[in-house]
């Protein structure tokens, strides 16, 4: 056999056993993944909108995700976003909870994030930052607040506290979660999405 | 090529031909993933897994190869491996597989892994390629843990995720950057380097 | 005794009356002002950073010097009191003592000590631990405290600097007015504050000859234009040349930091490019980087071209001939 007969000869054999084996590892490993995936989202919406039980894809886009969310009863309970954007390093991507009536933030959790750690990293901490995001009004832009506020009460519902030396990631936290909200409207503005009526009709 | 014994050449890894202390191998992972132990420790054991499991393979079929191809014959081979560690990982060990991000495909490029099928296992019978390989991986499993310690107790004043230091500490955030890396493994070389002149001497 | 020898030695065959220790307490007595006007608008404050940086300093070099078993002498030539105190000098008041002591350690031992001590060292010590310092403790060095002089009763006070990018400080109105950055009455680090004894410090050592007059020229220059350049396009937006010199780290920088003999370049062409670089970068960082003073990290950032442009501009042998053109 001549050289470059057995060159391809060994290399094709290589690649093919190779590829046999990740076929298979594939196949075994890819419903764990993928479950694993959607129990990260799960987790997250759980965070932000109480009482969550069914989650209903209401709209989709490359950077925005927004589920319907019924409780155990099936009544609707809240809306969860999922949004992502350029933080300070990389991209961020967050999820908020919103009110049935579309008019309250009710919580934020970071699911992926690459900022700088023990500074802008802090975007994940539920101390310096996330307790902060609770109840706030969707009805306009929200606000930084600096120097931060000692407790949530001192803030106003349109206002978000800065995290200490980290200033940049908070801003593009808030960057993020406003244009989310501006599309939210646009999109209940074309009919897309449906608040809960107030008085209940 | 003299033969050495099982035990000295699986304990030239560990300090004679360290791959980060002494070869200057794998600096990218040791640089990037050692900001906790756990992900220092598990970015190890994952080298640990394709390292010794791509010498054993590459050992018992170097005499198949023709020698202008062996390279990429390795490169397939390790990279095999490492996609099977990546999914694993991924299936198994979700958190420390986010962790770890990039790090875990850029484990094909570690210059560790291809180096040692290159110098050792293209050579050597498959028991000695196992032994040797085995070596490596605790050297290089040995350095992570040493550097990755000194950066998460330093940085985050944690060992593993517990509360090592005392209230009074501030956490150095500079060794969890980084910064702090490159500063540590300088120190952790020169240091090297000093005990190895210093018993050479003697 | 008068016999007549015929001497053969080595090069340098010339040598300046000027000696290590000379320079190096020309410097500190050119310091010596700002010093005494960082106490008067710092108090105690002041007083234990100097201690607690000069104290650990020495101490880290003299055990580098028994463990590296050289000659002790290096220890009383003034090079490690001029990096105690320029440290000292550039940390703000708030920081903790514990601190300052971690800073020190790290000048001296990562800053000299470890490329062999004075001469050898690429960087200027005292601006490598307050780097380290600045990314271990971001928040403990930028947490401010208004001078005693100042009567403000706020918790936290930002710099005239931080007051510029992160208030908007010329859209409100609320910038730190010239005067009062010239005499020190403001924010900031202990050393750095006021202008007028920085000042005078470096009329000292520019007649002394102990600086070389090209690099702050150059930074002083360089700044100025890059940021006149915006001020003059929208002085509604941008704070004029003479704020960013006046404020900040910059004056402490460009005459005792950048100009360290030992981390700046020999040939004046080299000096004009470092000088200019550090000058634009400062400008850069200020008006368009996340921090909002870049004076250190533009003078470690030039100090490593200076062994590049040492070998790019070499000065001229003795003897040898110019260049025929």
């Amino acid at each position: 056999m001549s050289l470059s007969a057995r060159m391809i000869l060994v290399l094709t054999l290589v690649g093919l056993i190779s590829g046999g084996f990740l076929a298979a590892v594939a196949t075994l490993t890819k419903e764990r993944i993928a479950l694993n995936v959607q129990a990260e989202i799960e987790e997250a919406i759980k965070e932000v909108v109480d009482d969550a039980a069914v989650n209903q894809v209401v709209h989709e886009e490359e950077d925005l995700l927004i589920y319907r969310e019924l409780g155990e009863d099936g009544e609707l309970v809240g809306f969860a976003v999922q949004a992502t954007g350029v933080g300070f390093q990389d991209k961020i991507t967050l999820m908020f909870g919103l009110d049935a009536t579309l008019t309250e933030i009710t919580g934020l959790t970071i699911i992926d994030q690459k900022e700088t750690p023990g500074l802008g990293a802090k975007i994940e901490d539920w101390e310096a930052f996330l307790q902060f995001w609770e109840n706030r009004d969707a009805a306009g832009h929200l606000a930084l607040r600096k120097p931060p506020a000692s407790t949530i009460d001192k803030l106003l519902p349109t206002e978000i506290n800065t995290i200490t030396a980290a200033t940049i990631s908070s801003k593009k936290v808030l960057g993020i979660v406003n244009l989310s909200l501006e599309r939210v409207r646009e999109l209940i503005k074309q009919g897309k999405m449906k608040p809960e009526e107030k008085d209940g009709n | 090529m003299a033969t050495r014994s099982i035990k000295a050449e699986y304990l030239k890894g560990l300090w004679d031909e360290n791959p980060v202390f002494r070869q200057l191998l794998g600096m990218c992972p040791t640089l990037a993933v050692t900001g906790t132990v756990v992900t220092g420790i598990a970015m190890g054991l994952a080298t640990a897994f394709v390292l010794i499991l791509s010498s054993i393979v590459v050992a018992s079929i170097k005499k198949l190869i023709p020698a202008q191809v062996r390279i990429a014959s390795y490169i397939v081979v390790i990279a095999s491996f490492v996609t099977i560690a990546d999914q694993v990982l991924k299936a198994y060990f979700y958190p420390i597989s986010e962790a770890l991000g990039p790090y875990v495909p850029l484990i094909v490029v570690n210059c560790i892994i291809l180096g040692r099928q290159e110098a050792f296992s293209s050579k050597n019978s498959v028991g000695r390629s196992f032994i040797d390989a085995l070596g490596m991986s605790s050297g290089f499993i040995l350095a992570l843990l040493v550097l990755s310690s000194i950066r998460e107790i330093l940085g985050a004043g944690t060992f593993l995720g517990y509360q090592v230091m005392g209230a009074w500490f501030k956490p150095w955030i500079i060794m969890i950057l980084p910064a702090g890396a490159f500063i540590t493994l300088g120190i952790l070389l020169g240091i090297a380097l000093l005990i190895e002149s210093k018993t050479k001497r003697s | 005794m008068s016999e007549k020898v015929f001497i053969i030695q080595s090069s340098p065959h010339f040598q300046d009356k000027d000696s290590v220790p000379k320079i190096m307490f020309t410097v500190i007595f050119a310091l010596l002002p700002a010093v005494v006007a960082s106490v008067y608008f710092f108090r105690l404050r002041a007083v234990g950073l100097y201690v607690s940086c000069l104290v650990a300093c020495f101490a880290t070099e003299a055990i580098f010097l028994w463990v590296r078993k050289k000659p002790f002498q290096s220890l009383w030539d003034g090079s490690v009191v001029i990096t105690g105190l320029l440290l000292a000098m550039t940390l703000p008041p708030t920081l903790s003592l514990e601190l300052a002591v971690i800073g020190s350690i790290v000048a001296v031992a990562i800053g000299k000590q470890v490329f062999g001590g004075l001469g050898h060292n690429i960087f200027n010590p005292a601006l490598v631990g307050r780097a380290f310092l600045q990314t271990a403790f971001p928040v403990a060095m930028t947490t401010w405290l208004p001078p005693a002089t100042l009567a403000v009763d706020t918790a936290t006070y930002a710099t005239p600097l931080g007051n510029l990018k992160f208030q908007e400080a010329v859209v409100q109105g609320t910038l730190t007015p010239i005067k009062q950055l010239f005499w020190g009455n403001s924010g900031g680090c202990i050393g750095e504050t006021s202008a007028i004894a920085l000042l005078l410090g470096a009329l000292l050592l520019l007649t002394k000859k102990t600086i070389d007059w090209r690099i702050p020229a150059g930074i002083l220059l360089a700044l100025t234009a890059f940021t006149g350049i915006f001020w003059l396009a929208g002085p509604d937006k941008y704070a004029s040349p003479a704020f960013h010199i006046l404020a900040g780290g910059l004056l402490i920088g460009a005459f005792y930091m950048a100009t360290d003999m030992v981390t700046s370049p020999i040939h004046p062409k080299g000096i004009w490019i470092y000088a200019l670089g550090i000058g634009i970068m400062v400008g850069l960082v200020r008006l368009f980087g996340g921090f909002s003073e870049g004076v250190m990290y533009s003078i470690l950032f030039m100090n490593t071209f200076v062994p590049l442009l040492n070998r790019t501009f070499r000065p001229r042998i003795l003897g040898e001939r110019r260049k025929i053109t």
